[in-house]
């Protein structure tokens, strides 16, 4: 049928771009040298592994996981249902990582300051 | 008896502000210890799943007794030496710790409270050695780790032990000692072996004494090497008499060997050492290690002569020791320095001084009649009647150091008393009172020892069945030989000193009218007058033929190789941490890196 | 009021979001607030841990949801020692730093903000028995941590706190990822239920999701290779916050790390425990080797804080009764030492450059008490008795040698002198040598006194009476090791649904 290839090819699409988000922030984190970019690497991963989150609670025709007052799906029985955890959670993770962000950023423009570099293997005063 | 060694641990603790405070806690438990029958009560403490014994028994008795009769008269000498000086809370604080923790070893039932006084007395020793400041602590590190790994050596033989007998007892290891595995039988007793050999300082593990003997303020190197060292005798004996004997000989025979034979040479090496000191601390320092030496080969022979001949030499050296690291210190303070060539002729400003250090030396050098000749005799005999054919070989080389030993105790006397007077020396005194009384009361006991060795034979005699010896004989006052002689002490004594009396009136006699004093400018070479900046003081290059006899042994040292060790360990160590580069991105790689081999790896280590 | 485990979370986070609020009423009631939130919770844990010690158990349902579906915290003997030793911290931090930033002129509000949030981040993690909730945690201590760290403007604080932010990251990038995976094979993220469900997962994601997070987690708790950030982050930050560090970050951490393998993939047989006396092992010898040739005194501090945390995995790895009582007592241990060095030894250094450890010749004659101080701390840390430290030392030697794990022993106290080299170097400096003329003392103040003496006489305490404390480390030796019960409380609350009014009352 031609839903079903739809759906797997989506499931496919899904997975690869995100196993393929995380490859690429690890390269940026790893290999490039500005610090912007490290932190733009990072945020990369972060996309990736909640593309990743979503992905596995995802189900495909499933509907809106909405409970009424006595606990039972407003929406028919025999569908089914896209489960709300990882939704919920990758809410939380996005909000983290925003704040991470942030603070590395403004790291940044404080070891720009101080250094008046932006590069990693520059800023290199404590080691050892 | 637990009340007062709790009453008197509790007392130490607490820290002493003056050395009077502190001589006042000595002396007031060694009152306690010694009005204090021998009774046989054991206190116990618990700690959540063990529990810590102290009690004394006719072994530890004989050590205590050493340890509180020793430390309470050098505690006296301390405040008049110590007086004027800095830090004096902190450095009673450390004094009187090391004191009771010698006393919390000796009465030890069990081998944590053992360890747990045994590392207190390594710290507080070690804070008093770098008291002085001398030379950026290196002196105060080598201490420190030669005693951690003595420590560690014998804190792992007590782990083991406990998971192989499931108990801290020291009896208990002694019981269950044959029953273990012949590799678990050489782990254990190597390794007590090595945690005493430290503080004893026999040959290979010694470096670290010299220096700290001899840098350490005079009051407290008179406890660190009369008695801190004793400690590791104090363990060795148990180890040797009780813990191997127990076992079949053929097991632990190598042991004593070998134990044997590294005392022995420790006593010559550092005998040669001692000769070829200049400075008067220093060369009591390698005495102390060369004397050392011959407790440790009387212990390790193990027969019932020569172990008594050790624990006699023991108590012995402790008494000769304290006087002459006393006599020294007192020197020290008085004249300011210590340097063999410099001082001279100092027997008519501190006579008293020089009494007891002539005293003392005559026992070190083991001259009858006083007890050091004893001691000696005895040790002689044990080796040459021994079994073992090696032992004659032994026998010469603890002769050897003997006779060696006289050389250093005679420039020791000759640097500091002898010889002529210095305009230099003039306004040097006599010691305070304080300094004065324990060293002349020490020497008295050396005397009184040497007339009747059976007031100390009494104890040790008692202390040896305790360890497992039977039927040990002793005699008030003489020696017997297994070859029927008996030497009467009393005899020598009373020939030796009407000799010496009539010998002294004959000289001061004869040489009454035509003594002068004359001082060591008061000469003409050739005609010449010599300068003032020469140094003509008898005692520089006073034993140069010898010297050249034994540079070729003494080139390389042990100290050195043990330098050479730890430069090569802390390069290594350098190069090791240049794997914190401070590039964060390479930290990451590491992450990552390491985070890969374990997911490649993962299957086979987790199942 | 009721006090319940709630509170370690909710109080001090209020108060740090309040706190802007009250600063603009009266600057001062920015430094009460801390002391009267932490004062108020180390009453609550007082009252908790003695519950504990009767009734068992205390489990505390978060929204009315409960488990599995909702968030839990579980409140064991271990959990509850933990929040109690880190909350007494906290307050001794508390305490050092009182008048300390009034001096130094820099915004004292956002340090107290930043140091209660790290104190519930830690508390939080420690008490939560759910593993995204653990992961929300981590990262609050996280962010609090690189703020802090950064906190001078004038040291290289900045570049300390983005070498930590960076390895710190990664460390929750994998922990997510670690979660996402496990989610995806138990559908739960209660970590009672996934310890029950953990059976049935694959045994090639199972290790997947292990190394994950253990690699996640391994980051904060300075495991070996991935401990790069922790030297700079400890010397580059303020010292309550080195204190801070040692007390609660990386002991949070080191509570991650057991609970995940204990409870969740089980520690007999799976190889764990020898990869963590392995890892330990390499952790213990990097960092003390390292340590030795320090110049700098904080790093020197730092390295041996890295080397005791890998003491504390060896003594996790063995994984016997025993040896998991040593590991508690030394984190105990390591908490309040290592704070009083850190206390002690930034006064010494505070106005040498570099912090540099050559500078602090004969400061003992200076600075008496704070010199006596940090002898005192470092004779304890490297385990010689009577000191706290060397308790907790000895049961792990006794449990390795249950184990006849004679090389580890051996290993141990070969480091272990290692490590006494290295700091009486600096007890030997401090007391010989002519002080250098002219470096001006920074007295220190009284709160940073009072916290001291009480860090002293605790290891003077705990080293002559061990008993004060071994009942609660036993049986938080006991909790930790007993999966089952663990699982059992924990999803026993299914049971009795607490309503929500429970909670806000």
């Amino acid at each position: 049928m031609e839903n079903i290839d739809f759906n797997q090819i989506l499931s496919i699409a899904i997975y690869g771009s995100a196993v393929g988000l995380i490859l690429i922030g690890l390269y940026a984190v790893l290999m490039k040298k500005h610090l912007t970019k490290i932190i733009i690497g990072l945020s990369i991963i972060d996309a990736g592994i909640h593309l990743l989150f979503i992905a596995i609670g995802y189900i495909s025709n499933g509907t809106s996981p909405i409970f009424s007052e006595k606990g039972i799906s407003l929406v028919s029985e025999g569908t089914k249902m896209v489960d709300p955890v990882p939704q919920a959670l990758v809410l939380t993770a996005i909000v983290i990582g925003f704040g991470v962000t942030a603070v590395a950023l403004s790291l940044v423009i404080r070891l720009y300051r101080h250094h008046q570099t932006a590069r990693i293997d520059q800023i290199k005063t404590l080691k050892w | 008896m637990g009340g007062a060694i709790l009453a008197y641990l509790a007392k130490r603790i607490t820290p002493m502000l003056s050395s009077i405070v502190s001589f006042l806690a000595i002396s007031s438990a060694a009152v306690v210890f010694f009005t204090m029958t021998s009774s046989t009560d054991v206190v116990t403490v618990s700690v959540r799943n063990f529990t810590l014994q102290f009690g004394l028994n006719a072994y530890s008795w004989v050590f205590a007794a050493m340890v509180m009769g020793i430390s309470a008269l050098v505690s006296l000498y301390n405040i008049a030496y110590m007086s004027g000086k800095d830090r004096l809370g902190y450095f009673n604080l450390n004094f009187t710790l090391a004191i009771m923790s010698m006393m919390g070893i000796v009465f030890a039932n069990d081998w944590i409270s053992f360890f747990i006084f045994w590392e207190i007395m390594t710290w507080s020793s070690f804070l008093i050695v770098v008291y002085n400041g001398i030379d950026e602590g290196k002196i105060g590190t080598k201490y420190m780790i030669f005693s951690a790994v003595g420590g560690y050596a014998m804190l792992m033989a007590i782990v083991i032990t406990n998971s192989q007998i499931d108990s801290f007892l020291i009896a208990d290891l002694i019981n269950a000692y044959p029953t273990f595995g012949h590799g678990m039988q050489a782990m254990i007793g190597i390794l007590f072996l090595i945690g005493f050999s430290v503080k004893a300082a026999v040959m290979p593990l010694h470096v670290w004494a010299p220096r700290a003997y001899s840098d350490s303020p005079m009051s407290f190197t008179a406890i660190f090497s009369g008695l801190l060292s004793k400690m590791g005798i104090f363990g060795m004996a148990i180890m040797f008499i009780s813990v191997f004997s127990k076992a079949s000989i053929g097991d632990t025979f190598i042991y004593s060997q070998v134990i044997a034979w590294l005392g022995g040479v420790t006593a010559v090496m550092a005998t040669f050492y001692a000769v070829i000191q200049k400075d008067a601390k220093r060369l009591l320092a390698y005495s102390s290690i060369a004397q050392l030496g011959y407790i440790v080969t009387g212990l390790a022979i193990g027969t019932k002569l020569s172990v008594m001949s050790a624990l006699f030499l023991a108590v012995i050296h402790a008494l000769y020791k304290g006087i002459l690291f006393m006599a020294v210190g007192a020197v020290e303070r008085q004249a300011g320095s210590t340097n063999l060539e410099q001082l001279g002729a100092l027997i008519r400003k501190m006579p008293w001084t020089f009494f007891s250090a002539l005293i003392a030396a005559i026992a070190l050098a083991g001259i009858p009649p006083l007890g050091g000749f004893v001691g000696k005799w005895m040790l002689y005999e044990s080796m040459i009647t021994s079994t073992n054919p090696s032992h004659l070989f032994l026998v010469i080389l603890i002769f050897l150091s003997s006779t060696a030993a006289f050389l250093y105790v005679y420039r020791l006397l000759f640097g500091l008393f002898l010889g002529q007077e210095e305009p230099e020396w003039d306004h040097v005194k006599e010691a305070p009172a304080p300094m004065v009384i324990p060293m002349v009361l020490m020497a008295l006991t050396l005397i009184l020892l040497g007339y009747a060795p059976g007031l100390l034979f009494e104890p040790i005699a008692n202390g040896m069945e305790f360890l497992g010896f039977e039927n040990v004989g002793w005699q008030m006052s003489s020696l017997s030989n297994i070859w029927g002689d008996t030497v009467d002490m009393q005899y020598v004594w009373g020939s030796v000193v009407t000799l010496f009396v009539l010998g002294a009136i004959f000289i001061t006699i004869k040489n009454r009218k035509s003594t002068r004093y004359v001082t060591t400018k008061d000469i003409h070479t050739s005609g010449e007058i010599p300068e003032a900046h020469e140094n003509l003081t008898y005692a520089v290059d006073f034993y140069k033929p010898f010297e050249r006899a034994i540079e070729p042994v003494m080139r390389k040292t042990m100290d050195f190789y043990y330098n050479h060790f730890g430069n090569g360990l802390e390069s290594l160590f350098g190069f090791v941490r240049k794997i914190y580069t401070g590039n964060g991105q390479t930290y990451a790689m590491y992450v990552v890196i390491f985070l890969v081999i374990l997911l490649l790896i993962g299957e086979q280590i987790f199942k | 009021m009721v006090v319940s485990p709630v509170h370690f979370i909710a109080v001090p986070l209020l108060a740090a979001f309040l706190m802007p609020i009250l600063a603009k009423v009266n600057k001062n009631l920015l430094r009460i607030v801390p002391g009267i939130v932490l004062t108020y919770l180390g009453y609550v844990s007082v009252v908790l841990m003695n519950r504990v010690a009767t009734e068992g158990t205390i489990i505390e349902v978060l929204a009315g949801w409960s488990a599995p579906w909702g968030i839990n915290l579980v409140y064991t003997p271990f959990t509850g020692f933990l929040a109690t030793l880190m909350i007494a911290m906290s307050f001794l931090i508390w305490l050092y730093s009182f008048k300390f930033k009034k001096v130094d002129d820099e915004p004292a509000l956002k340090y107290f903000i930043l140091q209660l949030m790290l104190t519930t981040g830690s508390v939080g993690l420690v008490l939560t028995g759910d593993i995204f909730n653990f992961f929300v945690f981590m990262e609050i201590i996280a962010l609090s941590s690189y703020a802090l760290t950064a906190f001078y403007r004038d040291r290289n604080g900045a570049e300390a706190a983005f070498k930590y932010l960076l390895i710190g990251a990664f460390a929750s990038t994998l922990f997510l990822l670690a979660i996402v995976l496990l989610y995806s094979q138990v559908g739960t993220l209660n970590m009672a239920e996934i310890s029950v469900r953990m059976h049935d997962v694959p045994t090639s994601m199972k290790v997947s999701i292990l190394v994950l997070f253990l690699v996640g987690i391994g980051i904060e708790a300075e495991m070996f290779p991935l401990n790069g950030w922790a030297p700079d982050a400890y010397s580059q930050a303020p010292s309550p916050v080195g204190v801070a560090f040692a007390a609660l970050v990386v002991k949070a951490g080191v509570y991650g790390l057991v609970r995940i393998t204990y409870t969740l993939f089980g520690i007999e047989g799976s190889g764990i425990g020898p990869f963590l006396i392995i890892m330990g092992g390499i952790t213990l010898v990097m960092a003390e080797i390292t340590a030795l040739k320090q110049t700098s005194l904080k790093r020197m501090l730092a390295y041996s804080s890295i080397g005791q945390m890998g003491f504390v995995l060896i003594a996790f790895g063995i994984g016997t009764h025993e040896a998991v009582f040593g590991a508690i007592f030394l984190m105990f241990n390591h908490a309040i030492i290592k704070g009083l060095l850190f206390m002690s030894g930034s006064y010494l250094v505070y106005n040498t450059p570099n912090k540099e450890i050559k500078y602090l010749s004969g400061y003992g004659m200076k600075m008496p008490v704070i010199s006596l101080f940090f002898s005192l701390g470092a004779l304890a840390i490297v385990g010689l008795p009577p000191f706290a430290g060397f308790w907790s030392k000895l049961y792990i030697l006794l449990a390795a040698a249950d184990g006849a794990l004679y090389g580890l022993i051996a290993l141990i106290l070969v480091v272990s002198i290692i490590e006494i080299v290295y700091y009486f170097r600096v007890v030997g400096r401090l007391y010989f040598g002519k002080p250098a003329e002219g470096s001006i003392m920074r007295k220190p103040t009284v709160g940073g006194m009072i916290a001291m003496s009480i860090l002293a006489i605790a290891i003077l305490v705990v080293g002559f009476y061990p008993d004060i404390i071994t009942g609660y480390i036993d049986a938080a030796a006991s909790s930790i090791l007993n999966t089952d019960e663990y699982i059992k409380n924990a999803l026993g609350a299914v049971n009795e649904l607490t309503p929500v009014e429970n909670i806000i009352q």
